[in-house]
């Protein structure tokens, strides 16, 4: 039994799937697939799937996975992503399918693409200026006191006519993850900058060796 | 990308996933190349609305036409109702995210009384006039159809076309003269709403004057047209058969109600029940055969993906073909992981075949409805279930494993006495020992027995259209002494609100004089009725007072049995006089067979244009 990574672009409509419903999605999508994936043991058998680092509602992602696994003996990889392709729901594109090459911990950062509307650039350079920028991190186990500064000093933008776009890397690992929604929450209560007017797209994850993570 | 301001809305709200389609099997087309676009609007909310069978059944028979796009609308949830005003983002659907008055036509589904506000609050997000009256051929042809269309007096005012009975061929119909009025240019609303009402089942509420006696009381239900019928009767499908069930459903993302694969063994229903509105409205009973039933079933759940199967009807078990379809359908899905659920089974041909049948994957919840707690309203209410059967039925599940069973009761029904009360709490005490007395229950398991009881609202077309519906303080005071009637914590007691059972009452009954307290109520804040967080009993008594409409005149009168009621001209192929025999039975206690055992004579099968059963067999 081999362990198959599926990955793929959530975008647009897709942003707005939680977890929990990706996973049912994914259920059925692969379900009607009629690919050979494993399915687990028991009374009420259903696919095995893991997801790594889920996305927050409404952010894209460009590198999504799940994990399945199969019992397929060379199976055709090309032929998985199309068959699945062919029956995604709107803003979810397979881009690869093929054996797992890397364990999911090994995602140390996640890198975002950050688009606001031009004029928040005179927000961007209000929170350069600043010695500190002090968030609260809602977590399982209570809330943290996280200082943004610490990991984000300055915020990098580029203006590209009426929007700007900030490219940023923060921490997804298991002891520490880093949602960018903490910069646009902190830039939305600090300075009035909405942060929905911020479009976050997940662009790679990187490992802790600031390798590209497959 | 969507437009920004949707994006704000969708940031800021509960659940976006609601607002967005793009759901696996959702249908999209050029819009530049459609002859007719509709929107389908369920009046209440995605999880509600992705729920419904008949928006599936139609969303797929529509888009099946290459130049015809439908697409879904639903009521947002308050949140995003709230954003949508405050962005100015008019009502859109979900496909492509058009506002609705970029449609030709939108269509709305009357499921149920308490949508109706729902229905002047989409309107309304949407920027469409309420009144047919007030929109002219630039405005899209704004459509109903559904149960409470059999009365759809209170809100017929609002609609251009009101369509009575089944869909299948009556909205393709209404598309085509949409289409044909489209290419000929220059047709005027008039002309249009003359050629639909051509169309079998169409009502066109506008072509019909009402006239009223001074004590309130309908005189007169008359056509102001020519050409235009008297009594409008509704549309059937003669053979079910030639419409196989949607193999292709929308799949929704975010969970609707009823997320599952279902299919829709037979339509109407055998069995007479006096207080069931549907059990009228759609007869005769057609069934479809087993082998369509089962390629269907296993087309939709491969199409899908969905890992639950129902099989849905008023009534599945009395499908003639009923063992033989399961033992089709449990060839392939055990294989499939796909599970077989059957809803609206009967307590009285409940067998121990059936229940091997369908928990072969997956065990679920028992449900039954007795709908009365003692036999003798089971026979005024012609509810076929004795004792003996809940015994045999409960002892089967229980042997099988099973540890809990809801029942279903109603109170307020004809003839109804506080003995009647007490024998609910004595038929679950009874289920209670029953389970008690087995030797195969259960090892070290309690049973939970759960009265779920209901308020009855008498409806149009039923024998019980003439019943006044009992008070709040009636209603108070049963649901009070079922309560002190229930010695044992194993049995739970739910029950219904009587407020909004009463407002049911006053428009499952009304006349077109509702139309404006409807608008008025939306105005001072009522929508989502049918939710109790949202249900403003006060501004609707207020809102009747300040118009100077008495409610309790549609709902807790008697009505003659030669009156003219609000919806007489609307004819669902029952006779009059077979109503008010029914209730004449009813009164005296007596029962009726059902029907594919002999025929009563109830009038429905002149819309067949023969027997509706072939009684030479025994179908029984």
């Amino acid at each position: 039994m081999i362990t198959v990574r599926i990955s793929f672009e959530k975008k647009n409509e897709a942003s707005y799937i939680s977890l929990l419903d990706l996973q049912r999605v994914m259920q059925r999508v692969l379900k009607r697939s009629g690919l050979p994936v494993w399915h687990t043991l028991g009374f009420n058998p259903h696919i095995y799937m893991t997801f790594a680092c889920p996305l927050s509602l409404g952010q894209e992602s460009e590198c999504e996975c799940v994990d399945v696994k199969t019992e397929a003996e060379n199976p055709d990889f090309a032929q998985w992503k199309d068959a699945l392709n062919a029956i995604m729901p709107a803003g979810i594109v397979i881009t690869h399918v093929g054996p797992v090459q890397m364990k999911a911990d090994l995602i140390a950062y996640a890198c975002y693409r950050i688009t606001y509307p031009a004029a928040a650039a005179a927000v961007l350079d209000q929170y350069n200026a600043l010695e500190s920028a002090t968030v609260e991190k809602h977590g399982k186990k209570g809330n943290k006191i996280i200082e943004l500064k610490d990991h984000i000093p300055q915020v990098e933008y580029t203006v590209d006519g009426d929007s700007l776009h900030i490219e940023l890397c923060m921490p997804a690992a298991q002891e520490l993850n880093l949602n960018p929604s903490l910069l646009t929450g902190f830039l939305e209560d600090q300075f009035g900058l909405p942060a929905a007017s911020a479009n976050i797209l997940r662009k790679k994850f990187l490992t802790a060796d600031k390798q590209l993570f497959a | 990308m969507f437009d920004p301001k949707l994006k704000e809305a969708l940031g800021r709200v509960q659940k976006p996933g609601r607002y967005t389609g793009g759901e696996p099997g959702s249908v999209y087309k050029d819009k530049e190349k459609m002859d007719v676009r509709f929107a389908f609007c369920f009046p209440d909310t995605y999880e509600v609305g992705m729920s419904f069978l008949g928006e599936k059944i139609l969303y797929e028979l529509l888009n099946s036409h290459e130049n015809w796009w439908c697409e879904r609308a639903f009521m947002p949830w308050l949140d995003m109702k709230a954003e949508m005003e405050r962005l100015h983002l008019p009502l859109y659907t979900m496909e492509s995210k058009d506002p609705l008055t970029a449609f030709d036509a939108v269509g709305f589904t009357l499921q149920y009384e308490l949508s109706y506000t729902n229905i002047l609050a989409m309107l309304d997000l949407a920027g469409i006039p309420f009144y047919s009256k007030d929109r002219d051929e630039s405005w899209p042809l704004i459509v109903a159809g559904g149960p409470c269309a059999c009365n759809a007096e209170p809100i017929a005012d609002f609609f251009d076309v009101v369509q009575l009975g089944e869909g299948e061929n009556q909205l393709p119909g209404i598309c085509a003269e949409i289409e044909k009025a489209k290419k000929e240019g220059g047709v005027s609303k008039k002309e249009l709403l003359q050629r639909i009402a051509k169309i079998p089942g169409i009502y066109i509420p506008a072509f019909y004057d009402v006239e009223y006696y001074e004590d309130g009381r309908v005189k007169s239900i008359t056509p102001n047209e020519p050409g235009i019928p008297a009594r409008i009767t509704k549309a059937i499908i003669k053979d079910l058969n030639e419409f196989a069930p949607p193999t292709n459903f929308v799949v929704p993302m975010v969970g609707a109600i009823q997320d599952r694969a279902s299919i829709e063994v037979l339509r109407g229903c055998v069995r007479g029940c006096r207080f069931c509105q549907a059990g009228f409205l759609y007869r005769p009973m057609r069934q479809r055969d087993a082998s369509l039933l089962n390629k269907a079933a296993q087309d939709l759940c491969a199409n899908t993906g969905y890992e639950e199967l129902s099989l849905s009807s008023l009534s599945t078990s009395d499908h003639g073909q009923l063992e033989e379809l399961l033992d089709d359908l449990n060839e392939w899905a055990p294989k499939e992981h796909v599970s077989l659920s059957l809803p609206s089974l009967r307590v009285d041909n409940f067998s121990q075949s059936l229940i091997e049948k369908t928990t072969k994957v997956r065990k679920s919840g028992l449900t039954f409805a007795a709908e009365a707690g003692t036999q003798r309203l089971r026979d005024v209410i012609n509810k076929n279930v004795t004792w003996d059967e809940i015994e045999k039925t409960c002892t089967i599940a229980f042997n099988a494993g099973y540890t809990s069973v809801k029942l279903y009761f109603m109170m307020g029904l004809p003839t109804e006495t506080m003995e009647d009360i007490e024998g609910i709490a004595e038929t679950a005490q009874k289920v209670v020992d029953l389970y008690y007395s087995l030797p195969k229950r259960g090892k070290g398991k309690g049973v939970q027995v759960t009265i779920s009881c209901a308020c009855f609202v008498p409806k149009p077309h039923t024998p019980f259209e003439f019943v006044p519906m009992d008070t709040e303080e009636m209603l108070r005071a049963k649901q009070k002494h079922l309560l002190e009637s229930v010695h044992s914590r194993k049995i739970k007691v739910n029950y219904h609100d009587s407020t909004t059972s009463f407002l049911e009452g006053v428009f499952a009954k009304g006349d077109r004089r509702l139309a404006p307290v409807i608008v008025e109520a939306y105005k001072r804040g009522c929508y989502f009725d049918g939710w109790e967080e949202c249900f403003q009993y006060d501004t609707w008594l207020q809102t009747f007072a300040d118009m100077g409409i008495d409610p309790a005149f549609y709902c807790q009168r008697p009505i003659g049995l030669d009156e003219v009621t609000p919806w007489s001209h609307m004819d669902y192929g029952v006779t009059h006089e077979y109503l008010v025999r029914e209730y004449n039975k009813a009164l005296a206690a007596q029962t009726t067979q059902p029907c594919n055992r002999a025929c009563h004579g109830c009038g429905a099968n002149h819309l067949l244009g023969g027997p509706c059963f072939d009684y030479s067999k025994n179908l029984v």
